[in-house]
């Protein structure tokens, strides 16, 4: 077995790879760029060496310097987690010559898979379902019908050059597929001066579930079950899943059984994934094979009980399997969310800066993991993928799992930069997603608008209140024990109140009961029992004997509830404030369309424009530096600048208006 | 005996209708709620003893005697907030507009001698057209009356003014001499003198809002010190700050139980300060991190925001925050922020509240809009104010202390009792750049030598511990052991007796 290993890449990958590599007593050396060094993988490893400049292009994509990095260092062998240099033939084969070990398969496997058509080929060879079709030319409509018939129906009619969605036709039968040849003909030579086109099958309601793969130098190879990896936002996984809820064990069989055999065409000897499309009639095709560990691979793991690192590991060393495949297993349901740096109701925009909170929930083996790469206080670079997290839960059974994943969830503190946490939430009580009817499609579909606040519905509101009345109480007991009273004329708290959300008043009365309060509304009784610390955002508790997980945060009046997805802004006041606050005026929010607002944090590099210029669209109005880099604000429509309202050099907060128009 | 006791409650009646009901549904229309709405939501329920409900005025001018109101259109007394002692009154806009007359000034000025002598403070919450003009001088007389007990009240009991509606002329002359000022968003405002006239004199043309409301007072002027949005909130958070404050300067500031233990260490402000001297942090941040459960109850935020004021808890007492703001202005000092801070370190000092103090100042702001507009003399005044004050005082110096700016910031010879310096402080007289010009000035042409002796200059001055080698800094601590730190020396502090050489009054640079 190594002594030492190198870990070529940053982040969560890198921490993961480094605590297996710990357990099995091999020492590690974590190499890092200089916007890393107070990273939390380098202060994880053994050692650690910079390999220079911030752009991943002048470090962890520069073999030579990661090759130097293992000279210097003397490790034997490198991980190269996933992404940058993991799926590179040239630096598995450089390591190679080097006498260094490349921890993953060699580089001719790399090489076979890392070409689409030879890899087609291959597994056309290999006895692998790959999409029927015709990869030349067509030339008339007629030949169109005839090779449509052929592969069968649907099919789907593409222009070579196509792409997006244009020059695609679907048709169902030969009227369908003559007019559709004729038409992406047309559209093909338009959009694009080129007009060939071709066909193949139209794999209807496609899911995209991936067999994972473990093969040795020994000529062994097994597969470790599948991920379903259906749920994407723009070609993105989102969550990933083990088993498939739509996989029986006979498809099952036959997928890992095609993936087994693609994999020991190439003589694949590492931890692998062989990518299907998955028709709604089950039928199944093979799209690429993978030759690297995934970022959802954790799933894998919570199902079979095995460490795919320590298994590369082990293959990379020389080791033998040591299970066969009727030994694999596959125990309950594992659920994956990424956790992304971004914000889910501005279209998904990364975002960015100082990490002020970060607690992620208790981790719970078997139950709950944690897989990251950050830490409280540190910093989301905006050079790196905006992933920061995994959290991955299992269960017994797939409601179990999504149960888990909801309260986690819930427990996940991030302030400072925005997360998808809202949007995670969302999907996880999404009812087709908890019943397991989706395809790749599934986000497209239910958010065609993007994401907004109002698709977080909340279904138990009376939780909500409730646990705004419990913690009012808290403070209005805290704040009664204050010195200096009139004696025998202290402040008595009282138990009635109205708390208010949205447009809806809910009167109720809290009392205190052992452990926490019980909150009366509307006739039902609400116990509400918890640990709270004023300090702390999270509540751990129970609703009448059921265990809940909050976030509660006082901001001036009001109480801000983090709860599935959902934020909830709560007031609890006396009841002749209630009636009292009827009378306020309702205040328009400030039209906010004649303002050019920041985007993000960052400091006012330039304001190009004056008070009383004319601007037409496209022309730059300002220019923010956020994380060095340079980003260009333009008019999006003819405007008349009225007022500028930030300077040069400023250091700007998000939504801070820069400039007033007319 | 009966019939006695009906008329009491036929008076009392009608003294809580005010200027009727028409009146009233005006004044709810314009969003905003009555005198007597207001204190039942300031006072804790049932607690407010009113004074003076049957007092009406003696005008008999154009006339007034036809027209009486009791309480003559202000509700006054006392009541508590969370159980302590205040006095309170509340102008009523519905009878007469809430206009000043003799006998309206005479029922503030009762309220207010009462307060000084059981040493509790005084919330005024103003809506009012201004002097009855009906009474003439004796309506100025009225105004001036309570001046001077505003001004005799000033640092023996705290002072409290929320602005509920029209509040103009000599009229803000009182709210102006108390400790605070709130503001209720769009319908209240605050001027010397109106549109109107400004139009006539300088041909401004500006509606009130503009001139004088809450968001001009909270962000330009600084006059201001809370903008709310709504009678409701400005109320709720004014029980808020009045929990913070102690009821004279006879007392210790109120101590609250804390559930936050002092131990608390947080690992993630050893990575606030960045690496690059250059790149700005959030002030606020830290304090949230340091001070009881996060509760920082901030003044001025949108005013002079390069420094940050405050109230917060430590233990449960409560202390005055003053901290320069490297996201605004690299957290310079310049005029506003100087009267700003100063004056708020002056409260404390009056009302013996210990003052924490954070500092990251590259110094003072140049430029001939600060030298022109007196910067010196009003620099002068934070100097001063901390120079005076008495009361414990505790400063964490995070990153830079430089020039004059580090000896203003509560430095230790301006007999700071705590100094504390995190590892990335800077004490120097300057950055190093502008040193190493003015030191090696015959370099100047050569960049490789400059940089070496930058370089130089920064391993030797750009740290803690040369501020330290002469004592000027306690300690250099640890960032994630700050709140431990801090809640330690305020403990030791508690005691703490010092006092300033007799004097009539100092000569503060005004």
């Amino acid at each position: 077995m190594f002594k030492k290993i190198l870990v070529a890449n940053r982040g969560e990958i890198a921490c993961r790879v480094i605590k297996t590599a710990r357990r099995m007593g091999i020492a590690t050396v974590a190499v890092y760029s200089e916007a890393d060094a107070d990273a939390l993988h380098v202060e994880l490893a053994d050692e650690a060496v910079c390999i220079g400049a911030a752009p991943s292009k002048e470090s962890y994509l520069v073999m030579s310097k990661i090759i130097a990095a293992c000279r210097q260092t003397g490790a034997e062998a490198v991980h190269p987690g996933y992404g940058f240099l993991s799926e590179n033939e040239e630096f598995s084969r450089r390591l190679e010559e080097e006498g260094i070990v490349f921890i993953g398969p060699k580089h001719y496997s790399v090489a076979a898979m890392g070409d689409k058509i030879a890899s087609k080929k291959l597994a056309l060879e290999a006895k692998v379902n790959t999409i029927p079709g015709w990869n030349d030319a067509i030339d008339t409509p007629e030949r169109a019908v005839e090779i449509a018939r052929d592969v069968g129906y649907p099919v789907m009619i593409k222009a070579s050059a196509g792409g997006g969605g244009k020059g695609l036709r679907v048709a169902f039968n030969d009227r369908e597929a003559q007019e559709g040849f004729a038409s992406c003909v047309r559209e093909a030579r338009n959009a694009f001066g080129d007009d060939r086109v071709f066909i193949e099958k139209f794999v209807e309601e496609p899911r995209h579930i991936e067999i994972q793969v473990l093969g040795d130098a020994h000529g062994n190879c097994v597969y470790l079950h599948e991920r379903e990896c259906s749920i994407q936002r723009r070609h993105q996984k989102v969550i990933e899943e083990a088993p498939s809820p739509f996989l029986d064990p006979a498809t099952r069989r036959a997928m890992g059984e095609q993936a087994v055999a693609l994999a020991k065409a190439v003589r694949y000897q590492s931890a692998g994934t062989v990518e299907f499309v998955v028709g709604k009639d089950k039928s199944f095709y093979f799209l690429e094979m993978n030759t690297r560990l995934q970022v959802e691979h954790p799933v894998t793991e919570l199902i079979t009980g095995l460490d795919l690192v320590e298994q590369m590991i082990r293959v990379a060393a020389g080791e033998p399997l040591a299970f066969r495949q009727e030994d694999i297993a596959l125990n309950g349901w594992a659920m994956e969310c990424r956790i992304n740096a971004e914000d889910p109701f501005r279209g998904f925009l990364p975002s960015t800066g100082r990490l002020v909170k970060f607690r992620p929930p208790q981790e719970v083996p078997g139950q709950v993991r944690v897989d990251t790469g950050v830490y409280e206080g540190g910093e989301i670079s905006m050079y790196y993928d905006s992933m920061i997290a995994k959290l991955i839960t299992h269960g017994a059974t797939r409601d179990a799992a999504i149960e888990r994943m909801r309260e986690a969830l819930n427990a996940f503190v991030i302030r400072g930069p925005g997360s998808n946490i809202p949007f995670q939430a969302a999907l996880m009580q999404h009812p087709r997603f908890v019943s397991g009817d989706f395809n790749t499609g599934f986000i497209a579909e239910e958010y065609p608008r993007g994401f907004n606040a109002a698709d977080v519905p909340h279904d138990d509101p009376a939780l909500l209140v409730a646990v705004a009345g419990s913690i009012h109480y808290r403070y209005q007991k805290r704040g009664s024990g204050i010195v200096g009273q009139l004696p025998g004329h202290e402040f008595r708290i009282p138990s009635g109140y109205v708390a208010l959300m949205g447009e809806a008043a809910y009167p109720i009365e809290v009392a205190e009961i052992p452990g926490g309060h019980r909150v009366r509304h509307d006739g039902e009784h609400y116990d509400v029992l918890a640990e709270w610390r004023f300090t702390e955002p999270t509540l751990h508790g129970t609703l009448n004997g059921r265990p809940f997980t909050m976030q509660a945060e006082r901001v001036g009046l009001k109480y801000r509830l983090f709860h599935w997805g959902l934020q909830a802004t709560v007031a609890v006041v006396s009841p002749r404030a209630a009636e009292l606050m009827r009378l306020m005026p309702k205040k328009a929010p400030p039209d906010l369309s004649r303002f050019l607002l920041s985007p993000m944090p960052g400091l006012l590099r330039e304001v190009a424009v004056a008070a009383g210029q004319e601007v037409k669209a496209g022309e730059t109005l300002a220019v923010i530096e956020a994380m060095k880099m340079e980003n260009v604000l333009k008019a999006e429509q003819d405007v008349v600048v009225a007022e500028v309202l930030a300077k040069a050099g400023e250091s700007l907060a998000v939504d801070q208006p820069i400039l007033r128009f007319k | 005996m009966h019939d006695i006791i009906r008329q009491l409650e036929e008076k009392r009646e009608m003294a809580r209708l005010g200027g009727g009901q028409r009146r009233i549904d005006a004044q709810h229309a314009r969003g905003k709620l009555t005198a007597r709405e207001r204190l039942e939501l300031l006072l804790d329920d049932g607690s407010f003893e009113e004074w003076d409900m049957f007092k009406e005025h003696r005008c008999t001018d154009f006339d007034m005697q036809q027209q009486t109101v009791p309480g003559d259109g202000v509700v006054t007394g006392y009541g508590t907030i969370n159980g302590r002692m205040v006095f309170v009154f509340s102008q009523d806009f519905t009878v007469f507009g809430g206009s000043l007359s003799e006998s309206h000034a005479g029922k503030l000025c009762k309220i207010m001698d009462h307060a000084m002598n059981v040493g509790a403070p005084v919330i005024g919450l103003n809506d009012s057209g201004g002097a009855r003009i009906q009474e003439g001088v004796d309506s100025l007389g009225g105004y001036a009356e309570v001046f001077q007990r505003n001004v005799l009240a000033s640092g023996v009991i705290p002072q409290i003014s929320l602005i509920m509606g029209p509040c103009a002329g000599g009229a803000v002359y009182s709210p102006a001499m108390t400790d605070f000022i709130f503001m209720v968003k769009d319908s209240s405002y605050m001027f010397v003198t109106g549109p109107e006239v400004v139009k006539t004199v300088t041909h401004e043309e500006v509606t009130a809002e503009e001139l004088g409301g809450a968001i001009t007072h909270s962000t330009r002027s600084g006059v201001c010190d809370l903008a709310f949005e709504n009678d409701v909130e400005a109320l709720a958070l004014t029980r808020r700050l009045f929990n913070y404050l102690p009821l004279s300067n006879r007392e210790k500031p109120p101590v609250r139980p804390n559930f936050d233990p002092a131990e608390r260490t947080d690992e993630s402000l050893d990575t606030l300060v960045p690496g690059n001297p250059n790149q700005p942090y959030d002030m606020k941040e830290l304090i949230a991190k340091i001070v009881d459960d996060g509760d920082f109850f901030e003044l001025q935020p949108d005013h002079a925001r390069n420094i940050v004021i405050g109230f917060a808890r430590m233990e449960g007492s409560t202390v005055g925050i003053v901290a320069n703001q490297p996201l605004v202005l690299a957290g310079c000092l310049d005029i506003r922020s100087a009267i700003k801070a100063a004056r708020f370190v002056r409260f404390c000092d009056a009302f013996n509240i210990p003052i924490l103090t954070f500092v990251d100042v590259p110094g003072f702001m140049p430029g001939t809009a600060q030298e022109y507009g007196g910067i010196i003399r009003h620099g002068a005044k934070l100097l001063y104010a901390y120079a005076e004050c008495t009361v414990p005082k505790v400063t964490v110096i995070t990153r830079k202390a430089y020039g004059g700016a580090y000896d203003v910031m509560s430095s230790k010879h301006l007999r700071g009792d705590v100094n504390f310096a995190w590892p990335s402080a800077e004490i120097a007289v300057m950055g190093p750049k502008g040193a190493v010009e003015i030191i090696f000035r015959e370099e100047k042409g050569d960049p490789v030598k400059l940089a070496e002796r930058e370089a130089e200059y920064k391993a030797k001055f750009a740290n803690p511990f040369v501020a330290g080698h002469r004592g000027f800094i306690d300690d250099v601590i640890q960032p994630h052991e700050t709140r431990k730190r801090v809640c330690r020396s305020l403990a030791m502090l508690r005691a703490k007796k010092l006092e300033n050489p007799w004097r009539k009054h100092g000569n503060i640079p005004l």
